[in-house]
């Protein structure tokens, strides 16, 4: 092998490859982190809702007149009604929120009455007995609310109510040794005890920033209709007819009552957008930090061809020298291919130290996820790689250098 | 050793075509040691390129060691190149990055020679020109005699079968010039065939034989009239 002088060379041009040596390592650190950043993004973008997205969509309905609450539950039943006499929907229902709207109520979770410090946190969806039906979302032990155990309430109200519906993250993070079923629970801080007379399956909480990632599963369905300034209709559509619910269910609602607002861009939205809706600035970000990756890689590449390029071209006459005492075209190529590989691998362990601090700082200022080595491993092999593929271009051109180079004064 | 016959080598272009070599003839016998001479331009380092495979040419035979090399593809010659022939350039052609231990080796990596016989043959090569002391040195800290010295040692480390020389001493002072010729004569003396293209008719006085190149061809000096014009040409320059 010819390392030795190669790497002895070397020091004779310690500015070029310092520089390239730093660019592959600066690369590898912030392309490993990026890497790892769109797959943590990915992943939270790709985590089930629990729900029935097919099919399904909201309406936000808010109230022109707010002044009488009573009205406003009986303009919510009538709007139930008739959206529930739709040819194009299945199923209705109104809420206070819903899996990935990114807003809501979200409330602490106790054991007992007198607990200081909450147990866990949970999302509060206002239900009816027909919204498991409607989001798409079955039970897994207990049972529905009946019809007649569905009140309505203010928000200035106090949260406490009888019976609860909990998610199955969340009768697991309370209940870890058995079943949560029949078990009471205390909702808002508040001393009324509520009984879990059903778990549903996943259920995914309105909150979708990173901060609510130990409750992204915890959801209380209170049985109730919020009468708040405004209303969320969750509509399931008749199996592929979507676009047409979705098209009658406002109309049926301004005939009801004109004394409403739905907005014209976002008032009505399938869960498709919902979910695009909540997830875009982890798929901006996704994005980002791909556009970052490949500009990078192709700066790194573009710095070794060119780096090698002016090389080549500077020492056109030493590898002239090289043929003409011997050198194969194969080795001529092989040196220019080993000088990069030893270029790189400096490059890559300090990428890769740099790499992981990199991330132990975000871990601490950001609270992400620590970086797994195999990120590392796979930039390494990338970045090897790739500085082998930008090297090959004039590397090959040098292996063509003909040895009669020697004899020709520069 | 070494055997040309009816050899040309043509430069074409789109226009015009160039004999560098026309119905070339030359035999180089084993232990000889030849100085190639003639004016610039004749085609005497054409001649020296092919005869080191450095090039190519375009008709006629050439053979080597018994070996006709026209047929050969890069890599065999690149061998050739490798196991029995040593360079000498007149510009030494060092590699300026590796100092003289390395320089020496660079040829031996290329043969795939062990690291213990390399290192040995190295040091007989160095202390061969003197220059032993020097091994850890690089390029830039030798004068120009010593590099020749640097660049023979390399050429003569890997035991070559031909010594090719491009105007041995065309960089170097008189003093310099001499020390370099002496060791080729030492060389030869102890069996090598050297072949030395010079300028220089002091130093090709000192070879076995003479051959004069012009125009491409090789030429009886005594009967052509070109080489009397040529000198009478050079002793007028020199006034």
């Amino acid at each position: 092998m010819q390392i030795k002088p190669i790497l002895a060379a070397m020091r004779h041009h310690k500015a070029g490859t310092v520089l390239i040596a730093l660019q592959i390592a600066l690369t590898l650190a912030i392309v490993c982190n990026a890497l790892f950043i769109i797959q943590q993004r990915t992943a939270r973008v790709s985590r089930p809702s629990g729900v029935e997205e097919t099919d399904l969509f909201v309406i936000r309905s808010d109230w022109a007149d707010k002044s009488d609450p009573r009205r406003i539950d009986a303009q919510m039943q009538a709007d139930l009604i008739a959206l529930r006499q739709l040819g194009s929907v299945q199923e209705a229902s109104s809420t206070n929120s819903f899996p990935l709207r990114g807003t809501g109520w979200d409330n602490f979770i106790k054991l007992q009455p007198d607990q200081v410090k909450m147990t866990t946190d949970a999302a509060i969806f206002f239900a009816d007995e027909r919204t498991l039906a409607a989001l798409g979302t079955r039970l897994v032990a207990g049972r529905n609310f009946t019809a007649g155990e569905i009140g309505a309430q203010q928000p200035r109200d106090a949260l406490h109510s009888a019976q609860v519906i909990i998610s199955k993250a969340l009768a697991e993070r309370l209940f870890p040794q058995g079943s949560a079923l029949g078990k009471t629970i205390y909702v808002s801080m508040g001393r009324t005890p509520s009984t879990v007379i059903g778990i549903t399956d996943t259920l995914q909480a309105h909150m979708t920033g990173s901060w609510a990632n130990p409750y992204a599963y915890n959801a209380v369905l209170i049985p109730a209709r919020l009468l708040n300034d405004y209303t969320y209709y969750l509509v399931r559509a008749r199996p592929g007819q979507l676009a047409a619910a979705m098209r009658d269910a406002p109309k049926a609602l301004y005939a009801q009552s004109r004394m409403r607002i739905i907005n014209a861009k976002d008032g009505v939205m399938s869960f498709a957008q919902v979910r695009r809706r909540a997830y875009e600035r982890d798929v901006g970000m996704a994005i980002l930090m791909g556009i970052i990756s490949v500009v990078l890689l192709a700066i790194t590449a573009a710095g070794i061809v060119g780096l090698t390029s002016f090389w080549v071209g500077q020492r056109r006459k030493q590898i002239g020298v090289r043929r003409a005492l011997g050198a194969t075209r194969g080795d001529i190529l092989g040196h220019f291919l080993t000088e990069n590989l030893l270029i790189g691998i400096g490059g890559v362990l300090i990428g890769a130290v740099l790499a992981v601090g990199i991330n132990l700082w975000m871990v601490a200022q950001f609270e992400m996820a620590r970086l797994s080595l195999a990120y590392v491993v796979a930039g390494v092999v990338a970045l090897l790689l790739l500085g082998q593929g930008a090297v090959l271009a004039p590397a090959l051109r040098a292996s063509r250098v003909s040895p009669v180079e020697a004899t020709r004064s520069v | 050793m070494l055997k040309m016959t009816h050899l040309s080598k043509v430069y074409r272009t789109e226009v015009v075509e160039t004999y560098a070599l026309r119905d070339f003839n030359i035999n180089v016998k084993e232990g000889e040691f030849v100085a190639v001479t003639g004016p610039s331009g004749s085609g005497k380092t054409t001649f020296l390129t092919i005869a080191g495979l450095l090039e190519t040419f375009t008709g006629g035979e050439y053979h080597l060691d018994g070996v006709e090399v026209s047929k050969l593809d890069d890599n065999a010659r690149s061998k050739i190149r490798n196991e029995k022939i040593g360079f000498i350039f007149q510009a030494f052609n060092l590699i300026p990055d590796l100092n003289v231990f390395d320089n020496v080796e660079v040829p031996l990596r290329y043969r795939g020679m062990k690291s213990a016989e390399r290192k040995q043959r190295i040091m007989e090569a160095l202390e061969r020109v003197g220059l032993a002391s020097r091994a850890k040195h690089y390029p830039a800290e030798l004068s120009g005699g010593q590099q020749q010295r640097v660049a023979i040692a390399r050429a003569l480390a890997g035991s070559p079968r031909l010594l090719l020389a491009d105007e041995p001493t065309g960089n170097l002072d008189t003093q310099m010039a001499r020390g370099v010729m002496e060791l080729l004569e030492e060389i030869h003396r102890e069996g090598a065939t050297i072949v030395m293209v010079t300028h220089d008719p002091e130093l090709a006085a000192r070879a076995q034989r003479n051959v004069h190149i012009i125009d491409g061809q090789v030429v009886d000096l005594s009967e052509d009239p070109r080489f009397h014009a040529a000198h009478a040409a050079a002793d007028q320059a020199h006034g």
